[in-house]
């Protein structure tokens, strides 16, 4: 194990890193959108977003990948790896966020909705000032989990021409024969980077409001 | 009505932009590459001598025969990898214009793709361990552990040839051949079974550790690139071979197999009839 293989494994890692946060990004913008549709209580709204994540929960994010790297080509949509791994993840993930957000908002106390309501708020003020800081802050948690999820479900890119981490780890091991070093490296650089998370979330967390019921 | 609308909006999107890139292909795909100055080609890094990654660098013969026909062409070559075992399903979806590989020329895939003019034989052979005894001979795998590539040409004459033995190979198939030669070292397969040109390179770079059992089983075949059959990409496919062909008789084709294979190949200068 040399250096130039840990600035590989290094390089690749920032390759992971750089997909996964755009990812979680857009696929976070993406899940309000599903979870108002999914609150609005119309079903011209509702029925779309249930479909849409159903879809994306319940497919194998290894075939929604290779669906959209040589499924969109047929209907004329062409789309470079990068970008099929990153629509891939983010609608992944959006699904999931989705799913957490109604939780959240779900799980406000519907008691001070209607103390907002008495008290004279307005439905758009008890919305953003009441329900909205609520329900993230329920959701935080199941987001920073989420995002730990997607930084690892990145390695399943590969399959659309991406070197990430895990690609990388194979590719060096293959051409060195040193799997065991190289793996543990990948697996070592992993943890950091979620440990890191972990850690930032953390502190974010504490200094959020604490909610009781 | 607002879905349908939704829906309709999506279909006419979708066909828009669809005749608006079939618009674009007004000529072929040879022009279309000179145009854009880069031929993407698609392969797997997993197939030393042709395609693997040296220390982090991709390199390889294919690496090199295709950046001569770059300068030849005067374009760029991009390189796509991906598994094996969606390379073809890839080209097929126009992920890339062309499939480095290589792979064997078989009468299964002349009847779906255009395969360019031979770079190298084919062959298949099996490597073993070294200084295991008791495979001294081809017909010796029989009843026997093998490994070999998922979704190959080698993985067909393997089951073709074990059909023939008393008793049948007991067949392991890996995502790429890499995966197969590391389950060879750990003692899982008894045998490796690949094409000559791969596993000769991979015994010469393992010093020691694995040996060819010579001759071959298979029939005699022959490595190609692979294009698509439609008549867009005959013109990529016809300048490919032309190519070829030139590079071996200015020898810069022999070079190459020299330089990767340790040995050059006599190749015919188009295959119509494969054996296999």
């Amino acid at each position: 194990m040399t250096i130039k293989l840990f600035t590989l494994l290094m390089q690749a890692a920032l390759y992971t890193l750089g997909i996964s946060i755009v990812s979680i990004v857009i696929g976070f913008a993406i899940a309000i959108l599903l979870s108002a549709a999914m609150l609005s209580g119309k079903g011209i709204y509702i029925a779309p977003a249930r479909l849409f994540i159903s879809f994306f929960r319940g497919v194998p994010l290894l075939v929604q990948l290779l669906l959209i790297y040589t499924l969109l080509p047929v209907i004329g949509i062409n789309v470079p790896s990068i970008v099929a791994a990153i629509i891939g993840l983010s609608l992944c993930t959006a699904a999931y966020q989705a799913e957490n957000l109604r939780g959240g908002f779900d799980a406000v106390p519907k008691g001070l909705v209607e103390a907002a309501d008495v008290t004279g708020f307005n439905p758009r003020q008890t919305f953003f000032r009441i329900r909205v800081p609520i329900a993230l802050r329920l959701t935080f948690p199941a987001l920073v989990n989420e995002a730990i999820m997607i930084l690892k479900s990145s390695s399943l890119v590969s399959v659309v021409g991406i070197i990430e981490l895990t690609k990388m780890a194979q590719d060096l091991s293959s051409s060195t024969y040193l799997p065991i070093p190289i793996f543990a490296s990948a697996g070592a650089i992993y943890l950091v980077i979620n440990w890191a998370i972990a850690l930032v979330a953390g502190r974010v967390e504490r200094s959020l409001p604490k909610v009781t019921a | 009505m607002l879905k349908r609308h939704f829906l309709k909006t999506v279909v006419g999107t979708a066909l828009l932009l669809g005749t608006a890139l079939s618009a674009h292909a007004a000529d072929d795909a040879l022009a279309r590459i000179k145009a854009a100055g880069v031929l993407k080609v698609g392969t797997e890094t997993a197939f030393a001598p042709f395609d693997f990654i040296d220390a982090g660098e991709h390199v390889g013969l294919n690496v090199d025969f295709f950046a001569e026909l770059g300068k030849d062409l005067g374009v760029k070559i991009e390189w796509v990898a991906l598994p094996w075992d969606s390379v073809l399903p890839s080209l097929e979806a126009g992920k890339y214009d062309i499939v480095a590989g290589p792979a064997t020329i078989t009468k299964a895939r002349l009847e779906r793709f255009k395969m360019t003019s031979p770079i190298a034989e084919a062959t298949v052979a099996i490597m073993k361990k070294a200084g295991d005894t008791s495979i001294t001979k081809p017909e010796d795998i029989a009843g026997k552990a093998v490994g070999v590539g998922k979704a190959t040409a080698q993985l067909e004459q393997l089951k073709e040839y074990s059909a023939t033995l008393p008793k049948k190979v007991d067949i392991h198939e890996y995502v790429s051949f890499n995966d197969s030669y590391a389950d060879l070292a750990a003692g899982r397969v008894v045998a490796v079974a690949n094409s000559l040109p791969n596993i000769a390179f991979v015994a010469k770079q393992r010093n020691g550790a694995f040996e060819v059992v010579t001759p071959g089983f298979g029939k005699k075949t022959y490595f190609g690139f692979i294009g698509k059959k439609d008549d867009d990409s005959k013109t990529l496919v016809d300048y490919v071979n032309e190519e070829t062909i030139k590079m071996k008789k200015d020898g810069r084709l022999g070079k190459l197999q020299e330089k990767w294979f340790g040995t050059k190949f006599d190749t015919p200068d188009a295959i119509t009839d494969p054996a296999f």
